[in-house]
């Protein structure tokens, strides 16, 4: 009986201190860590079109096409089928694709999460955090680089 | 306490009923027996309405706002003044569902069940004194018909469990039956304990036993409420109470976890929302049978106008009990349940009784 | 960590010389592997040698049965270790012929066999002769071939049918003479954790029987990571075995098969930081577990369960700012980790030392709440009994097992990553029962807090030039044709094992898991045979199993 009554004190302990620990979202936006790993920012200006990152992707989640010359073409990745390992990013030898910690994207359908180039340019940053930054301090920073338009050089 | 115990035996015939004071308002009792029949509807429908508007607000919005306290989180919100317009929303959710009835189901008691399970608690509020006048019936037998009405809503739970055609219904009606079975005995004979105390069955009757004065505190009366002037028949009650209308821990004949919400599985749209209505109501009703024989029913500080405010009060403190014992209590197992009903309950309720009796017989 | 007294009562080490006589003529040849000694012998010895090693040399854990083909034969291989001390192993080794793949059952010697040899069956395809039960147990019933044996073709789409009579609308069979009941309890049901279908058999309220239905999440993990090259490709799916939380524990399970295969050392400061987020997550699935069975015992989605997520949610942003990730860590890597401690790291130190220190009050809590509620303690005592000898049997480990006061636990008795060196101790209760379960989990919770603490004390003060977190790996990673590994580590449910074959190339040939929660719940009809429903959904939660992990 102490016990059923010890129980009952906790919860209405809980329910009279009136704290909350859920947040109304999106109003209360999460705050998430640096290293958090999100959509895939994509610069083609950095890019030497070596294909590590398609050949180390564990489920095939990018597709280069490159012409008889080896320039790039195409670079698609499917935000959708991503199982956001960073596998990529940590191959990549000139840090061409980094994930941002933006985990907010919808799509009407599964199709509409396959990105080309120009939208993985224009995937926005989260809170301007930047994520080489936060995860390798040593090699400077990307945000602000590689805004605006592909350049086609 | 010699005085608050003295029988009443007599009738008060001066309590005037609701459909009484409206066939005077609206002149209708002026026009014979159809008028009176309309003023009593009119009465009932006022009452019922109140009830039903009632579990409207507790099911959608006070539940999930009692629940989320317990649990700290912030619950429904978004629409209308702390989320209470979500009970329009829920509601023309509910109603807007398809109606799914399975094929094999026993179509006439599959359909009669739900009505079964909420009108059964209607019909039990008719008989309960809400204080400011708000009172329909008043007959003599008032306790033993509050109990019988209340017990048909097994015969309801079972219906519906066996006429769904799903075997986890069936254990849930079987389940529903057992516990009613099983408390329905404890909870009369305790509440006959207050019925040897007030010496008649008669609601108001009972109401007014309890106005005495207990124990005269300086300038505060603590009344002879039965629940001050026996305890012991007061938490007997409130267990019983708890496993008659199927509440933690002794939601056995839902227990979602087990037998995936019991009897109500088959159930959608309106036919869900009977039943979901009738659960409700039967919680209530405990509560109203609970403030009437142990908490001096309407009675509370103030004016007495203000009878039905306290009434309310009282119910909703019921409430707010089953969901506190929610948030903390497990539910006991069907075995243990029934140990419980048989073995403990019943043998404490009848000592309960012959104590109250011996005690009663000896004062007088 | 392990005592001086608790190592003198580990058994005697059997010598191979002694198993080689024990086993004598009936090893055809040897056929040893990176961990341990392994013999070849006839498909009709199979239950005379694993007697004579379970009851004369002591292993009575079979701890994992890899079934796999190769060109010329199948190949049945069992795992055999010892409760007192798992470093002691051997394998026995079981070549059938690709023409007619029979070999003897070892279901008679272990209860565990049963699933194994089901299992082995359903994917690779050998007859198991003498096995009680022989169905598929992961695939559909009507499912064409094997999908691991050689000549399966993995292209051809398949339709599943029906098996002929099981029609799912057909009309209940009524039978008079008939005092019992069937019930399908899932795969869609609230308490079962996952799709899974348990048949039960009711008389009345009480349980007669049942038999757990899985394969519904099977989703090819053995053959993901078939396809994937060691270095990379493998890493990020061990999370998704079990897939609440406790993904650190079973990267650590592929990290250590692989590195031991490929000879990889690991620093130091890096087996820290592992051991570290091996016990975040250990406490983040524990505290799942207690939240899950308190749901099943309570009813609702009450406090129990919300507090249980609460705490829980703490730990997953720690492990956030460290792995980058809440669910899907992929933050091993072989030879080390992905990343130092995230910078400030004083920060992050104290905020997990906030959480450590927050912890006594939550336990303190969940106490007056959960485990001194006298009607939870009446739910829970002497229901799901499962008694010691039937645990091993059963092939049972982790919390479940030393909740039957099997004291086994392979971070101090095998022991790995930097466990040896922390003061902390194992947890065995002698209830037998649900409650010993609850209660073990909550005191591990305790003592896991205990080894982040002296990992965070080790990683503050740990000199600022020696802070390797990855040791130099190469990028192609091609261990020695044929050699053969398992090995296990304490995952949060149990004992996690990994069974690889190289064949040289930069891809396993054969990868094999040992899931804790396949065998815990194979153990679930000795538990609630004869109990009432509500104690089979008990006895359910408390195995704490995740379907993922059950299916693979």
């Amino acid at each position: 009986m102490i016990g059923i009554l010890k129980s009952m004190a906790t919860t209405m302990k809980h329910a009279l201190d009136g704290s909350t620990f859920t947040v109304e979202y999106p109003e209360t936006a999460p705050d998430v860590s640096p290293r958090f790993r999100g959509v895939h920012k994509f610069s083609q200006e950095r890019c030497i079109w070596c294909r590590q990152c398609e050949n180390v992707c564990p489920n095939d989640t990018i597709q280069i096409v490159m012409d008889d010359q080896r320039n790039g073409e195409q670079y698609n990745l499917h935000i959708g089928q991503c199982i956001y390992c960073r596998l990529c990013e940590e191959v990549c030898p000139v840090d061409a694709i980094l994930l941002t910690q933006n985990f907010e994207f919808t799509a009407d359908t599964k199709h509409d999460f396959v990105y080309n180039k120009e939208q993985l340019k224009a995937v926005p940053w989260y809170k301007d955090i930047d994520p080489l930054e936060s995860r390798e301090p040593d090699r400077g920073a990307w945000i602000g680089e590689g805004e605006g338009e592909v350049d086609y050089q | 306490m010699v005085e608050a115990i003295t029988p009443i035996a007599l009738q008060n015939d001066e309590t005037i009923l609701l459909p009484e004071r409206i066939g005077d308002l609206t002149g209708l009792d002026q026009f014979g027996v159809g008028g009176e029949l309309l003023a009593a509807f009119l009465a009932a429908f006022i009452v019922g309405n109140l009830m039903l508007a009632m579990t409207g607000v507790a099911g959608p919005w006070a539940k999930r706002k009692i629940t989320a306290a317990f649990t700290d989180r912030i619950a429904v919100n978004r629409l209308g003044p702390a989320g209470l317009f979500i009970i329009v929303a829920d509601s023309v959710r509910l109603l807007s569902k398809e109606l799914v009835i399975p094929e094999q189901a026993d179509r006439p008691a599959y359909d009669l069940a739900p009505i079964v399970v909420a009108a059964s608690a209607l019909l039990g509020f008719a008989v309960i004194p809400m204080g400011s006048g708000i009172h329909l019936a008043d007959p003599e037998v008032g306790l033993a018909y509050v109990f019988a009405i209340a017990g048909i809503a097994s015969i309801g739970l079972m219906m519906a469990g066996y006429a769904s055609s799903n075997k986890y219904s069936l254990l849930g009606g079987l389940r529903a039956v057992a516990q009613n079975i099983a408390y329905e005995i404890p909870l009369v004979v305790t509440g006959l304990s207050v019925v040897i105390f007030a010496g008649s069955l008669q609601m108001s009757t009972i109401v007014e036993a309890q106005a005495a004065t207990l124990v005269p505190l300086g300038p505060i009366d603590i009344p002879a409420w039965y629940a001050l002037v026996n305890p012991f028949a007061f938490v007997l009650f409130l267990v019983a109470n708890f496993a008659e209308v199927g509440r933690n821990p002794f939601d056995m004949p839902e227990a979602p976890t087990e037998i995936v919400a019991g009897y109500q599985t088959e159930y959608s749209s309106v036919y869900f929302v009977l039943i979901y209505l009738g659960e409700f109501l039967h919680i209530f009703l405990g509560g109203a049978i609970i403030a009437t024989i142990f908490l001096g029913g309407p009675a509370g500080p103030g004016p007495a106008e203000l009878g039905i405010v306290w009434f309310l009060i009282k119910i909703w403190a019921v409430f707010l009990l089953t969901q506190w014992l929610r948030s903390a209590v497990p539910r006991v197992r069907i075995d243990q349940m029934i140990e419980i009903g048989w073995k403990g309950l019943l043998v404490l309720s009848f000592a309960n009784l012959l104590l109250t009796a011996a005690i009663v017989g000896l004062i007088t | 960590m392990s005592t001086e007294l608790e190592r003198q009562q580990r058994p005697v080490e059997v010598t191979e010389g002694e198993l080689e006589a024990l086993i004598g003529d009936r090893a055809l040849a040897r056929d040893d592997h990176l961990n341990a000694p392994g013999f070849v012998v006839r498909p009709d010895d199979v239950q005379a040698v694993l007697t004579d090693l379970k009851e004369q040399a002591g292993f009575d854990h079979l701890s994992c049965l890899t079934a796999q083909q190769y060109e010329d034969r199948y190949e049945s291989i069992y795992h055999m270790k010892k409760y007192a001390d798992p470093t002691q192993e051997v394998s026995i080794v079981v070549p059938t012929s690709i023409d007619d793949p029979v070999s003897q059952s070892a279901e008679p010697v272990f209860r565990t066999a049963d699933w194994h040899e089901r299992e082995a069956f359903d994917l690779v395809g050998i007859d198991y002769e003498g096995h009680p039960d022989p169905r598929r147990i992961l695939l559909p019933e009507t499912w064409q071939g094997h999908p691991l044996s050689l000549d399966y073709d993995q292209e051809k789409p398949q339709i599943v049918t029906l098996s002929e009579h099981a029609n799912p609308i057909q009309p209940d069979h009524h039978d008079a003479e008939s005092d019992t009941m069937f019930l399908n309890i899932g795969p869609h049901h609230p308490a079962t954790h996952g799709v899974l279908h348990v048949k039960t058999v009711l008389d009345g309220e009480t349980v007669v029987d049942i038999d757990p239905d899985i394969g519904y999440l099977h989703r090819c993990e053995e053959q993901m990571c078939q396809q994937g090259t060691y270095r990379h490709q493998i890493m990020p799916y061990p999370d998704r075995w079990d897939y609440v939380s406790a993904g650190l524990l079973n990267e650590w399970a592929y990290a250590r098969a692989a590195e031991d295969l490929a000879d990889i050392e690991v620093p130091e400061y890096a087996q820290i930081i592992r051991t570290m987020g091996a016990e975040l997550c250990r406490i983040a699935s524990h505290m799942l577990a207690l939240g899950t069975f308190a749901l099943d015992v309570y009813g609702d989605f009450t406090a129990v369960f919300q507090y249980a997520f609460r705490d829980r949610e703490v730990v997953q942003d720690i492990l956030e700012d460290l792995t980058g990730q809440r669910l899907m860590f992929n933050y091993f890597r072989l030879g080390g980790v992905a990343w130092d401690l995230p910078e400030p790291r004083e920060e992050f130190i104290a905020k997990t030392r906030d959480f450590l220190d927050e912890l006594p009050a939550k336990v303190d809590e969940y106490n007056d709440l959960i485990t001194g509620n006298e009607i939870f303690q009446v739910r829970c005592t002497n229901t799901g009994v499962l008694e010691p000898e039937t645990a091993k049997d059963y092939g049972c480990t982790g919390p479940v097992a030393r909740g039957s006061g099997v004291d086994y636990d392979l971070r101090r008795d095998d022991p790995y990553g930097y466990y040896e060196n922390l003061d902390w101790d194992v947890i065995t209760k002698d209830g037998c029962d649900n409650y010993a379960r609850v209660l073990c989990r909550m005191q591990e919770v305790e003592e896991s807090a205990k080894i982040i603490e002296q990992c965070l004390d080790l990683l503050e003060d740990w000199p600022e030039d020696d802070r390797t977190v990855q040791a130099n790996v190469p990028r192609t990673l091609k261990p020695d044709a044929d050699a053969e590994i398992y090995r296990a580590v304490e995952g949060a449910k149990g004992e996690l094992g990994i069974y690889i074959r190289s064949d040289g190339t930069d891809k396993p040939a054969r990868f094999k898991i040992r899931s804790p929660c396949y065998h815990n719940l194979s153990a679930l009809e000795e538990m609630c045979e004869g109990e009432y429903i509500p104690d089979l959904i008990a006895s359910l939660g408390s195995l704490d199993i995740v379907l993922g992990e059950v299916d693979r």
